[in-house]
């Protein structure tokens, strides 16, 4: 474990090292996620000017819903997204190779290896704005709720990632994986939205087959509700199997890598 | 340009596109059911929840109209994979080959821009013919023949402005190494002020009377909003006028960035 903490630390000193030579770079991507932000928030403030509830939720609530899912998305925009665009590339060219032979986990390091340092200014802006959120919020929020709700948003940014991985390990066989890359990012938007608007069917399958409410949503229903066994005792079951899963597709894929050209 | 040489290359743009089918179709497939499942859910909330028939002049079933509809001329509009073409080719070095060329790159990479939205129109032309059964009957829009012959030189001319819109975010390549941020950023608002993700009749009125005067309505909403019988003749030319006339302020602007910005070329790539 201790091995594993003292490589993400280099990780982290090489990532901010190398961001620091496009800095032109690192602030447009800075405000294009600002900019990111501000849509996000913008149609919401839109929606509710027509309506008091959406989904059961007043503005505040639904605020907070939406911070919660720019802090999620900006962990996962710092932690795990370059290194999902880079992991096909590496597939097709082969150069997978040099990460098979480390004595490493190779899912560890080419889900962790590059940090977007740039992106790392996002997260805390994005944590602002929740705290922000949650401080505008009208109703008392009890300790426990909130040490909950922020350890199911962790939670979500990791489902984040092992859900987008079932949609890129494919590439060991497709060679091309846009068509699954854009699919995914299209269904993301099924779980910016409050949970309740969806008819029963489709949210059920949103929690239990493609668990995209489980990642903002209900952790949101933990803060207004309270904790209950039953609802993170899900969210943690199907985030645990779906990760395991994962780990699964990935083992099987590698035995299916042939190097090079692959 | 040669007329020939136009066509050829667009011809060329269109087969590259469908040569990857499955993630052609993939793409649109996937997109489509969650727009339909994302808009429906939303806006019956949103009826339900206010209690009221009508939405920024919209009913249920017309908003729902829209919101696939902007969808699928939305996708045409942007150009699909080629957005950040221009952007790649001066940062990669491969902008060279067409200095050399006898022939405007500007329009060379039109051509291409068209040739990759010609599967698209197909694409979503079919999809909606898919989707049109199960919408029902509104009394806010009207989707009848005249407006889809309309939207099409519509649908042209939106094309036409956010491929020059697109321009000189990707220009900036000249200077910055990497500046896909800024077509993303681009892409982000013109979606949100073009009407993308909303009809701007739900907007605030001081906004609506802003977003008037700026160019971003003709992108998204324009297009659809003639397409659903919203947009008389008279005020169709206008727009259309209105839209051209921003394709060439546009294209002013990207004019001495080009220039500047060819002068500054190395040519090296990476």
């Amino acid at each position: 474990m201790m091995r594993y903490l003292r490589l993400y630390r280099q990780f982290l000193s090489f990532s901010f090292s190398r961001s620091l030579e496009y800095r032109l770079d690192f602030w447009f991507r800075i405000v294009m996620d600002c900019m990111f932000y501000a849509v996000e928030i913008a149609f919401f403030m839109v929606i509710y000017r027509h309506t008091e509830l959406l989904g059961d939720w007043t503005f505040d609530q639904t605020f907070v819903f939406v911070c919660g899912f720019l802090l999620v998305d900006a962990i996962h925009m710092t932690v795990f997204s370059n290194n999902m665009w880079w992991l096909p590339i590496y597939v097709n060219k082969g150069d997978l190779d040099y990460y098979l032979v480390r004595p490493v986990s190779s899912l560890f390091f080419l889900s962790l290896r590059d940090f977007a340092a740039n992106s790392f200014l996002n997260l805390i802006i994005a944590s602002g704005l929740l705290t922000w959120a949650l401080l505008r919020y009208p109703e008392p929020i009890p300790a426990s709720n909130l040490l909950w709700y922020l350890f199911l948003l962790l939670n979500g940014a990791i489902l984040h990632y092992t859900m987008q991985m079932f949609f890129l390990i494919p590439v060991f066989w497709l060679h091309s994986n846009r068509g699954l890359t854009n699919a995914f990012f299209s269904t993301t938007k099924l779980g910016e939205r409050p949970d309740k608007i969806y008819s029963k069917w489709t949210r059920r399958v949103l929690l239990f087959v493609f668990p995209l409410l489980l990642m903002v949503a209900i952790p949101a229903r933990v803060l207004f509700e309270g904790p209950s066994l039953s609802m993170i005792g899900m969210t943690l079951g199907i985030s645990g199997l779906f990760f395991l899963l994962m780990v699964g597709f990935w083992n099987f894929a590698l035995k299916h890598y042939s190097s090079a050209s692959s | 340009m040669n007329p020939a040489l136009f066509l050829h290359l667009m011809s060329i743009e269109s087969r590259r596109l469908l040569s990857y089918r499955v993630d052609f179709w993939l793409t649109m497939v996937v997109s489509l059911i969650v727009q339909v499942i994302v808009v429906w859910a939303l806006w019956t909330a949103v009826f339900a929840e206010s209690g009221r028939d009508i939405v920024g002049g919209w009913d249920l079933h017309g908003i729902l109209a829209y919101g696939i509809f902007v969808f699928l001329m939305g996708r045409i509009v942007r150009g699909g994979d080629l957005q950040m073409e221009v952007a790649t080719e001066i940062y990669d070095g491969s902008l060279s080959r067409y200095l050399i060329y006898p022939c405007n790159y500007g329009l060379t990479k039109y051509a291409q821009q068209l040739g990759n939205i010609f599967p698209d129109i197909l694409q979503s032309f079919l999809m909606a013919l898919i989707v049109l059964p199960f919408m029902g009957t509104s009394t806010t829009v009207d989707l009848n023949f005249t407006g889809i012959l309309m939207s099409l030189p519509s649908l042209l001319c939106a094309h036409l402005l956010f491929y020059i819109m697109g321009l000189i975010p990707q220009m900036v390549a000249f200077w910055a190494d990497n500046v896909w941020s800024l077509s993303v950023m681009m892409r982000m608002v013109t979606m949100l002020l073009g009407g993308g993700a909303l009809p701007l009749s739900l907007f605030p009125e001081p906004l609506q009377t802003l977003l008037a005067w700026m160019p971003f309505r003709y992108l998204f909403e324009f297009p659809t909003l003639v397409l659903l019988g919203k947009v008389g003749l008279e005020e169709w030319i206008t727009g259309l006028a209105i839209c051209l006339a921003w394709c060439v302020v546009f294209l002013l602007l990207t004019i001495p960035v080009w220039r500047r910005g060819t002068l500054r070329y190395t040519g090296v790539g990476i």
